[in-house]
């Protein structure tokens, strides 16, 4: 009887096990085949057999990628974008979120539903206004006018972000600070800071992969090649050469995921804690 | 100025007024940004809706007033309400299999004798991990393309013929889920997951002592529990699946490769007569309509649960 019990339990462990490993494999279909064709030497792709294992191993594909087009470029033009604008958003939201964090003034109330408002409004329905704003004043394809853009439209969520992370560290601390006669700028140096590290992080990593994944500005707003980011070359990519380059597209698109899967890998522990305790809590 | 009305608010009364003047001179840059650049915007859409902007005229609009409102939400055949309700009729759709599927996953991930938990975890987690726009586009060419699809490669496979999956309504709405789900799952799961491990687990043995059977207990004891705790998210990917654009646009929309699909949500519909058709009014009070109907859903859901 007993054994009976424990043969049933076993073979439904079986079968969960099955059905995990075949879902997962399902899931990966898109990224694998991706992996396998860019991986691929011979043109294969029209052949009815095809296998989810490069039948002959190539990296000719990445070559053509990283020196065949202009990738390098984009990722460098990439990198001043996400560099300038995770610099600035944390530069301006830091103090905005103490200050609505830890001082009581009025307007404080407004400003936050406000921002809350604010946060629903999708970028993509002022795109449009914000072209005709930034055209006059020369900021369309330039990087000034989309470091602008970018800030802006993160600076609601930095410092929705790190002001609900704030409200979490005890006054006490500071308090207790104050009375041994420190400014408010050592005391949110040397404890608010260092205490608030994990929101920081997660908001300079949201910021970050906000600049890496937007397509939609970079490529209305920037007309040059030369200026496109990778999101905006990578679009460019697909939709010029459609069927010629599709494993030269698949080897574009795994290179420029990489650095992301890598930063959402290592982070991911930070990423549930730091996007809790801050903005999905609201 | 600056100055001098710092030092008559320190006249009048010391503390508070100070504390103001400091906390919006700190904050001052970061609302500055956001108004530049998310508020003055909107109100120049405001603007622009209420005009006849559009190529030919560019620089010489005038006001016409509500004309635009109108056309939008009064006109049968517009675009406007076929569209508002293709993204009603997609969000619902998109929420139940989401809710339902994610519930029985986190359900079965946390089975007490599953070991792989962890490993199969990860591997679900990584439609999540990868940048969005680059998981549509492989799915666009690597599964739905009708030459080098993987789809037709399989049809071709079965003997049956290539399909032009993105290329009609209805399939291609089918398509656009299918992407959506494949996106949106993996942080459903987490959210269910987390709020399934943290319900105390001597509810259940008391339920079993008691005689209650699997579904009673899910009845009775998990739903209850774990609706708390997933609200907000759900709330949140309720908002994201409305606002839904990159989806619906990468994979059909795209300026200079439309597939032939007439599926719109509302913001591909609303970007659709800005930068296609060049209706940069019409297309501005539909931004306007869309950002009401946002504000109306937030002002009932969101704001509630503040402090």
């Amino acid at each position: 009887m007993r054994n009976r019990k424990k043969m049933r339990k076993r073979i439904g462990l079986v079968f969960l096990n099955l059905f995990f490993i075949a879902l997962c494999f399902v899931t990966l279909i898109p990224i694998l085949y991706a992996l396998s064709v860019s991986f691929n030497a011979q043109n294969s792709l029209l052949s009815s057999d095809f296998s989810f294992l490069p039948e002959q191993f190539t990296l000719d594909n990445y070559r053509e990628v990283l020196f065949g087009e202009d990738i390098l470029v984009w990722f460098g033009n990439t990198a001043i974008l996400a560099v300038s604008t995770v610099a600035i958003s944390l530069a301006v939201a830091i103090p905005a979120a103490y200050c609505f964090s830890r001082r009581r003034f009025p307007g404080r109330m407004a400003v936050i539903r406000a921002l809350v408002l604010l946060n629903s409004f999708p970028a993509v329905l002022s795109m449009f206004a914000v072209y005709r704003l930034l055209r006059p004043l020369g900021l369309i394809n330039s990087r000034a006018g989309l470091i602008l853009v970018y800030t802006g439209t993160m600076a609601v969520f930095s410092l929705w972000n790190m002001k609900g992370y704030f409200d979490t560290i005890p006054v006490e601390l500071e308090e207790a600070a104050r009375i041994d006669g420190a400014s408010t700028f050592r005391l949110v140096r040397l404890i608010v800071l260092p205490l608030a590290k994990p929101s920081i992080i997660v908001t300079a990593l949201m910021v970050l992969i906000y600049v890496w994944n937007e397509y939609i500005y970079a490529t209305t707003f920037m007309t040059g090649e030369d200026k496109y980011t990778l999101a905006a070359g990578l679009y460019s990519l697909q939709a010029t050469e459609m069927s010629g380059s599709w494993p030269v597209f698949a080897a574009a698109s795994i290179t420029v995921s990489l650095p992301v899967l890598s930063i959402f890998f290592l982070c991911q522990r930070h990423m549930v804690s730091g996007l809790t305790a801050g903005g999905v809590k609201g | 100025m600056g100055l001098k009305r710092q030092k008559k608010w320190k006249q009048k009364k010391k503390g508070k007024g100070k504390t103001t003047f400091y906390a919006y001179l700190y904050s001052a840059p970061s609302l500055i940004l956001i108004g530049l650049v998310v508020v003055f915007p909107i109100l120049y859409t405001g603007y622009i809706s209420l005009t006849n902007m559009n190529v030919y005229h560019w620089f010489d609009f005038e006001i016409i007033g509500l004309g635009n409102y109108e056309r939008a939400l009064l006109l049968v055949d517009s675009g406007f309400l076929s569209a508002l309700l293709a993204t009603i009729l997609w969000t619902v759709v998109n929420m139940v299999i989401q809710l339902v599927v994610a519930f029985v996953l986190a359900s079965l991930l946390n089975i007490q004798s599953l070991k792989l938990r962890k490993f199969y975890k990860t591997l679900l987690m990584f439609p999540w991990a990868m940048p969005g726009y680059v998981s549509i586009l492989l799915w666009k060419t690597g599964m739905f393309n009708s030459q080098f699809g993987l789809l037709n490669q399989w049809m071709e496979k079965l003997g049956l013929q290539a399909v032009r999956w993105l290329s009609s309504d209805v399939s291609a709405f089918i398509c656009c889920t299918v992407v959506n789900l494949w996106l949106a799952l993996p942080f459903m799961i987490m959210i269910m997951d987390g709020a399934l491990q943290s319900i105390d687990k001597s509810y259940y043995e008391s339920a079993i002592l008691d005689g209650a059977g699997w579904f009673k207990r899910t009845i009775y004891i998990t739903l209850p529990t774990i609706r708390p705790i997933i609200a907000p998210a759900v709330i949140i990917t309720v908002f994201t699946t409305f606002k839904q654009f990159d989806v619906v646009y990468l994979l059909t929309q795209q300026a200079g490769a439309k597939t032939g699909s007439h599926f719109h949500t509302l913001l591909t519909y609303a970007y659709e007569n800005a930068f296609i058709t060049n209706n940069y009014g019409y297309s501005s009070a539909i931004s306007i309509i869309i950002f009401a109907l946002l504000l109306l859903f937030s002002w009932k859901f969101r704001l509630k649960e503040e402090p």
